[in-house]
């Protein structure tokens, strides 16, 4: 998860709304600094540095995703990276790797306190509800911060929690993680001076329960020195996207993928106008129907955009949502032909939901296909090999390769590394910008 | 033939969608008779298109009014420990980008957001800021990001007092406006800290306002607030309230800044759209109204038909209800027995309001609890007359003869008592030793807005909070300055003072 969230952290450094919220920060300097991702020689104070990473991983909705639904890891590994780079004492790759799944346990138990959780949200965005929480408890964890405190960040975190729906497929969605990553650490910061909150934030229907209409919460269990905890991770693996758009979309990208191939090993030289309707059998999910999308966002966030990328590519790749690609008129063309059908038995829920499509051609003949559980997915996850191939490919848009390696090489051995600080640092590189340090690194070399 | 009709109705909404880039859930809400008119985008016109002529005599006195008492309570609150332990969050985070004055802190700056959220902290540290209706805090989520802004506008190029004067009461409308989109905004709050949802959206608009962004910034300037809005309801009555007021102020001016530099999120976020929440996921119920173009109709601030309550002493406001309430009873108990009121004489105090789990505490242990305490604020007011500032301090809290009334406290929730600021009552029945049974009873605090304090009470109560921190050379300076703002060429004057 970090190996996967690292790199797609890297490319959407290159992303205009990265870009903008860059720029907006800016504007504070501070007595610590963490460096910023992508940017040689650019630092911003912790919070900052922490906000401006995180819109960088979900930048292009390409991080990771989980059951019930949310975006974990974004929320905290920035604001980790952001709060181990000031310590003192620099924290080693277990204590890291510790506090990181202390923000993603937490983000998976309270996920499981509402049934709503479950299914494909409508109301608030699941990061900036769960994901600031886990990122206080992250943040809290790796500051060392007694039980109280720790419950102290979590309450007001709790009152920076939420943000809803809308933004989403909108340039606004990815300032949800980094206001979640920022949010709690920044929360974490004000219990260490002693800020209070209410200490059952996460008992009442008035605290945490704000969020859910259905809120049933129960205590974690204890953790003693001998017992097994049962991490909710081990249970529920997480799916990791093979390309930038949002998870609702590989389903029916699979699909598509295989009714082309059908459809092509049938004609071999099939010229694809010769399609005359596409059908696509998907669960009923407002803000990704989108029949022509305009900005890359909307793209992201549409069952018709990817579904024609993927009949007439065979693939959908990261240049797939450039503007040029995006304005292909074969794919706006074909755009025109597909309608859904939300079928009963396709419940809006990333366990359960499938994509079914059906080709139908100008001769009257039918392609279907379906997908039930596309590859990425928690029940049928990448490869490791396919993992770092995601990695390189997205790491190389801005590192050079020793580095891209150096990253691979660091995470894997991250539990016993006994100082991970490698780690930002190699973050903090990039090959487009011969930053002064660096040259005289190159030269050394 | 049929499937050709189909797809070029279908392609007709499918060119405005695709002219909009809108989802199709939303091709419902296109196909009103105007489609430039978007709940939202008329929020976003109305900000960027309102004009001082707008502000009549009634909107210009209130909201004058409504300016001095925040500073006031504002320099009263920089003696807080909230605001300390905000003040120094921020310096120690952030050296200063040196430019936003905080209060009661002479020489010091923050950046321009910092010092939003730290005045914001101070405005609403002793709950003593202003209370509006439908139920928020309007004034504290506003001023403190405005001036920050101000002091960033080099000396040549300050705001005049008007300009600032209309960005504020955009704040305040924007904010008057989107609580009158839902019945349940009008009761007393049970979820979501109104303050943190409707005060970021109008710090979002008075900072547009001022920043003099364009009618399509200004409707991005609330989507983005809007993904930053939102506190339970479970942090009133901790330490963490305060931050709720902090956070509006400064997240608003935030979103100000972002949309000012291109940043775009939804065009719908105040519209209601089936299946994909905006603003409308902070209330069960969200029925929007566009805000009509000012070219086309004469633009009636809310502010003038719905004033606003000044607080005497900071607390909650339902407690203004039973402290004048318990007064009378004080009173009476003072002519009866000569002297002081002393717990022996009670044998039973009986407290009649409105349900409100968050204000009902028998025993507050924190000052925070005791301004969110019905209890705690019918004894001190039985005890003492009234209740003041100083009610709240550590020595007061543990007075055993407050102590020992509030032993003697029940508290019942009539029907006709509903948890409403227009509505509600707060009666007390104190049944002494000796059998008697006095009452007293309270439907219009002074200093509600149907009771509203008079410039001479309201001036008393800045002179009181200002002067805890400045000098009274400054303090009548401050007056003047706010008396005279919408005369002043630029509010240099003002900010002065506060430096």
């Amino acid at each position: 998860m970090i190996l996967d969230t690292l790199g797609v952290g890297l490319l959407g450094t290159s992303t205009p709304v990265f870009n903008t919220v860059l720029q907006c920060s800016q504007r504070q300097q501070a007595l610590e600094n963490s460096k910023v991702w992508g940017r040689p020689g650019l630092s911003l104070p912790p919070h900052y540095a922490a906000f401006v990473n995180g819109v960088a991983v979900h930048s292009m909705d390409f991080d990771d995703t989980w059951h019930p639904a949310t975006h974990p890891s974004g929320a905290v590994l920035p604001a980790l990276l952001a709060l181990a780079e000031t310590l003192p004492v620099k924290p080693s790759g277990l204590e890291l790797l510790l506090a990181f799944s202390v923000g993603i346990e937490v983000q998976g138990r309270l996920l499981r306190f509402s049934k709503e959780a479950h299914n494909i949200p409508k109301r608030f965005h699941p990061p900036a509800v769960v994901g600031i929480m886990g990122s206080a408890a992250a943040t809290a964890k790796l500051l060392g911060l007694p039980a109280a405190q720790s419950i102290a960040a979590l309450a007001i975190a709790c009152s920076s929690a939420g943000a809803p729906m809308a933004n989403a497929a909108t340039q606004t969605k990815p300032l949800h993680m980094g206001n979640a990553a920022r949010g709690g650490l920044e929360a974490s910061q004000l219990a260490l001076l002693g800020l209070e909150g209410n200490t059952q934030i996460l008992d009442l229907e008035s605290g945490f329960g704000a969020f859910y209409p259905d809120y049933v919460p129960y205590p974690l269990a204890e953790v003693t020195p001998t017992s097994h905890y049962s991490w909710v991770l081990e249970d529920q693996n997480i799916a990791q996207k093979r390309f930038p758009a949002h998870l609702g979309m590989h389903w029916v990208a699979d699909a598509a993928i295989e009714a082309r191939a059908k459809f092509l090993d049938k004609y071999p030289n099939a010229d694809l106008s010769q399609i005359k309707k596409i059908t696509l059998r998907v669960p009923s999910s407002k803000y990704v129907d989108c029949p022509l999308p305009l900005s890359e966002h909307q793209a992201r966030h549409s069952f018709q955009f990817n579904c024609c990328t993927a009949l007439l590519d065979g693939e959908v790749i990261v240049d797939s949502f450039s503007k040029s690609q995006m304005n292909r008129s074969a794919l706006k063309e074909m755009l025109w032909k597909v309608r859904l059908e939300n079928p009963q038995d396709n419940h809006s829920s990333f366990e359960k939901m499938y994509c079914e499509i059906a080709v139908e051609t100008t001769q009257g003949e039918t392609f279907t296909a379906r997908c039930n559980t596309f590859y990425g997915h928690w029940r049928k996850p990448l490869s490791h090999e396919d993992l770092v191939r995601k990695f390189r490919a997205n790491a190389s848009t801005v590192l050079t390769a020793d580095v891209v390696e150096g990253i691979i090489y660091t995470v894997d051995r991250l539990d016993t590394n006994q100082d991970c600080s490698m780690l930002w640092s190699y973050m903090h590189f990039n090959k487009h910008v011969m930053h002064r340090d660096e040259r005289r690194y190159s030269a050394l070399a | 033939m049929e499937l050709g009709g189909v797809t070029r109705s279908t392609r007709y909404l499918s060119a405005i969608s695709a002219a909009r880039g809108l989802h199709k859930s939303a091709l419902d809400v296109v196909e009103r008779p105007a489609p430039e008119e978007t709940v939202t985008s008329s929020f976003g016109r109305f900000i960027q298109s309102v004009q001082p002529r707008h502000l009549s005599p009634t909107v210009l006195q209130r909201s004058k009014r409504m300016v001095l008492d925040s500073i006031g309570v504002g320099l009263l609150g920089s003696t807080t420990d909230v605001f300390e332990l905000a003040l120094q969050h921020c310096q120690h985070m952030y050296a200063p980008d040196d430019v936003s004055f905080v209060y009661g802190r002479q020489g010091v700056k923050l950046s321009p957001t910092l010092a939003a959220f730290v005045n914001g902290v101070a405005a609403h540290s002793m709950d003593f800021d202003d209370t509006w209706h439908p139920a928020t805090h309007p004034s504290g989520a506003v001023l403190p990001a405005l001036l920050a802004i101000s002091d960033m506008f080099h000396n040549n190029s300050k705001p005049s007092g008007l300009d600032f004067l209309t960005a504020f009461n955009v704040g305040i409308e924007i904010q008057g406006w989107l609580m009158r989109f839902s019945n349940e905004a009008h009761n007393i709050p049970k979820r979501f800290h109104p303050p943190s949802v409707v005060g970021t959206m109008g710090s979002a608009a008075a900072c547009a306002r001022l920043l003099s962004l364009d009618r399509n910034q200004c409707s991005n300037a609330l989507a983005i607030a809007a993904s930053l809005a939102g506190a339970p309801m479970a942090n009133a009555a901790t330490q963490s309230k305060p931050l709720h007021i902090g956070n509006a102020s400064r997240l608003g001016l935030e979103a100000a800044l972002l949309a000012s530099r291109g940043l775009e999120a939804s065009p719908l976020v105040l519209d209601a759209v089936p299946g994909v929440a905006g603003f409308s996921a902070f209330y069960e119920d969200y029925a929007p109204n566009p805000i009509a173009s000012l070219e086309e109709h004469e633009h009636s601030f809310l502010i003038e038909t719905q004033d606003i309550a000044f607080k005497r002493f900071p607390a909650h406001l339902g407690m203004h209800w039973i402290a004048d309430a318990a007064t009378v009873v004080h009173k009476t108990l003072v002519g009866l027995k000569g002297g002081s009121v002393s717990p022996n004489l009670v044998q039973e105090i009986l407290l009649r309001v409105p349900l409100s789990k968050y204000i009902n505490r028998p025993f507050p242990e924190t000052e925070h609890q005791a301004r969110h305490s019905f209890q705690f604020n019918a004894c001190t007011a039985l005890l003492d007359g009234e209740v003041t500032v100083q009610s709240f301090h550590t020595e007061a809290l543990q007075r055993p003869e407050l102590l020992a009334l509030l032993s003697r406290v029940r508290v019942e929730h009539p029907h006709d008592n509903p948890a409403n600021f227009n509505i509600m009552y707060g009666e007390v029945e104190v049944t002494l030793v000796s059998g008697d049974v006095l009452r007293g009873r309270c439907d219009t605090f002074y200093g509600h807005w149907r009771n509203p304090l008079s410039q001479e009470s309201l001036q008393k109560k800045f002179r009181s909070n200002a002067g805890a921190v400045l000098s009274n050379e400054r303090v009548e300076r401050l007056i003047e300055a706010v008396e005279g703002l919408d005369h002043l060429d630029d509010c240099k004057p003002l900010l002065a003072q506060l430096q």
